[in-house]
């Protein structure tokens, strides 16, 4: 009875309800698209991408003269047109893929940044998207996340099979006349769209842990794409959820307890693979 | 093919960010032009400035270094800044931990400008009390707030707190600003003693101008029945005025001086029960300040969300030009709000 008060008492207040359903839903939306981030390499894409997306944001801002609703939009498109970008350099530049990725991104913040700084009027500041804050999320973002989280897991599903052999065969993509490009740049958007919808729970700072610890840590412990996706999605949901307790019973900052309460789902799941590893190696 | 478009591609998106870098270029400062041997101030906040060139007149040089508009607890000053700076025969700051940016600011600036802390001298606040005001006022529920404001600042012998944990938010007490007022009179006639008699004149009218405007104050906090004298904001910026009028500041969504902290849902879960508790008629938010978490809780807790001027005045049109504008136009907002 004790118990039940303890893990009912915050969802008393409404703000943390609201946060508890953000944070659930960026949660699964994340870890299921971050598999295919984790299985291909890609989390310094994604870390870039969630940088990327502050002078959109930025600009958007100046434009509507500082209304809340269209910055979403904003920092959506500046995501998708960064994943165009981003993709473009690095299939076609003369460098490195990450030093093409750091340069757009790292150019692209600063930029963010320096309008910003020139921004002099009575301005609300917009440190809060490098930052985030679960629990200022409003019921219209609520339903946002979750009609843009429905769409984005629908087209992974519903492209399961491309994506897979995209990931694990390109030679066999190139055989069965899957149209690669496309698929290619289908999951940057996929990408980009999970990041604009998660930055409102941890903010660009975090955003890149949402996308990777939660798959990293179920890559650690299955093989098998669709229980990597479905426990990925679930330790993500469940690292929302303690990280909410944790922000209200241990008095910190909602954002970095669901992050670091991912990160201690990764180092409990790389314990349990290294004690499988060893009862594996004295049979 | 592919390869040979996206090698123009590249320089493109250079040339792109470049044209956006210049078109973005801040559009001049407030550096005034610096004529005839002036004395040469500089003033950090838009309140120091405005009480500063009150005192001052025309017979100084005064650049102002935060936008109006701009948050002092994250400015980051520009180049043109440094160089006011090093320019600068004194630079008058609010002090009390506010001007983070000041130290790195004068080191790197270089220069033999005085700095004038303008709030020495008066009796500061220490920081954090909002959760202690809220016991005390359970302990002493009957006791009548001007009473309990007036014992606290008596008995108040805070002069020895650590400056770090002072609440640096004074200007929200005219009388703490007359001391700012013999702070910048004193300063200027020590270093410009020429015009000791207008400083002095200048100085006065100030003063006669900020008497009229406390008791303006008392006589409209009278208008707000003694039960609604509950003050909720953003962050904790109305200690001072809260003492000296005679409110109870029960709860801040960012329980710091500072806007650069995020508050934990046991905070907000807390502040949500607090203004249910004194049935909190309104949360007061600075319009420098990303308000969404201030307006979640508002809409929770079915109180009015109102938007005042904390940080900075507006531009001299605005509706908070000076410092005297600022107080007026934010006492009318309390009271309409909490009436």
């Amino acid at each position: 009875m004790k118990w039940l008060e303890f893990l009912v008492e915050p969802f008393r207040y409404p703000f943390m309800l609201r946060g508890l359903i953000a944070s659930v839903l960026t949660g699964i939306v994340s870890a299921t698209v971050g598999t295919y981030v984790v299985l291909r390499g890609m989390a310094f894409f994604g870390s870039a991408l969630a940088h990327s997306i502050l002078p959109g944001v930025a600009v958007g801002y100046l434009l509507t003269g500082g209304a809340k609703g269209p910055l979403f939009w904003w920092g959506t498109g500046t995501a998708i047109a960064a994943a165009f970008g981003i993709g473009a350099i690095s299939k076609g530049a003369e460098v490195k893929e990450d030093t093409a990725i750091s340069i757009i991104f790292s150019g692209m913040f600063a930029l963010g940044i320096a309008i910003i700084s020139t921004v002099q009027s009575y301005t609300v500041d917009l440190t809060h998207f490098l930052f985030g804050d679960v629990l200022g999320v409003s019921s219209q973002q609520v339903w946002l996340i979750a009609g843009f989280g429905i769409l984005i897991v629908f087209l992974v599903l519903a492209f399961y099979k491309e994506f897979l052999v995209l990931t694990f065969d390109p030679v066999l993509a190139t055989t069965l006349r899957i149209p690669k490009t496309f698929f290619e740049y289908l999951q940057l958007v996929l990408i980009a769209l999970t990041i604009a919808v998660s930055l409102q729970t941890v903010g660009v700072a975090l955003m890149v842990a949402m996308l990777v610890t939660p798959a990293a840590s179920a890559y650690l412990l299955t093989r098998r794409l669709p229980v990597m996706m479905a426990l990925g999605a679930a330790m993500a949901s469940v690292s929302g959820l303690v990280g909410l307790y944790l922000s209200y019973y241990l008095n910190v900052a909602s954002g970095p307890a669901i992050v670091l309460t991912a990160t201690a789902f990764f180092g409990l799941s790389w314990g349990i693979r290294s004690l499988r590893g060893r009862a594996a190696r004295l049979e | 093919m592919d390869r040979k478009r996206n090698g123009y591609f590249v320089p493109l998106i250079f040339l792109l960010i470049l044209f956006c870098l210049s078109a973005c270029a801040p559009a001049g400062t407030s550096t005034r032009a610096d004529v005839d041997g002036k004395l040469k101030a500089v003033a950090t906040t838009t309140f120091v400035g405005d009480v500063v060139s009150r005192v001052g007149g025309e017979h100084i040089s005064l650049t102002v270094l935060l936008p109006y508009g701009a948050n002092p607890h994250s400015f980051q000053p520009s180049p043109q800044d440094v160089a006011a700076v090093n320019r600068s025969d004194v630079i008058f700051a609010n002090g009390v931990g506010l001007e983070v940016f000041l130290e790195d600011l004068i080191e790197n600036a270089g220069g033999d400008a005085e700095v004038v802390h303008v709030s020495e001298g008066i009796d500061l606040r220490s920081f954090p009390s909002q959760t202690d005001d809220g016991h005390d006022h359970e302990e002493g529920e009957d006791k009548a707030h001007d009473d309990a404001a007036e014992q606290e600042n008596g008995g108040s012998d805070d002069h020895d707190h650590d400056p770090g944990e002072a609440d640096p938010h004074v200007w929200f007490d005219p009388t703490n600003v007359m001391v700012w007022v013999d702070n910048i009179q004193e300063t200027l006639t020590r270093i410009d003693p020429a015009n000791e008699d207008r400083y002095q004149e200048n100085a006065q009218t100030y003063r006669a101008q900020l008497e009229d405007l406390d008791s303006w104050i008392r006589d409209q906090v009278t208008q707000i029945p003694e039960d609604n004298r509950y003050i909720v904001t953003d962050h904790t910026v109305f200690g001072y005025f809260a003492e000296e009028y005679g409110f109870q500041q029960v709860g801040a969504v960012i329980p710091s001086p500072t806007t650069e902290a995020q508050p934990s849902g046991k905070h907000l879960a807390e502040l949500s029960d607090t203004i249910r508790e004194y049935a909190v008629k309104a949360i007061f938010v600075g319009k420098d300040f990303d308000p969404s978490l201030s307006q979640r809780i508002a809409e929770d807790t079915g109180v009015k969300l109102v938007q005042l001027y904390f940080g900075s005045l507006t531009e001299d049109d605005g509706p908070a030009g000076t410092y005297i504008e600022f107080m007026r136009y934010n006492v009318k907002t309390i009271v309409e709000a909490l009436r």
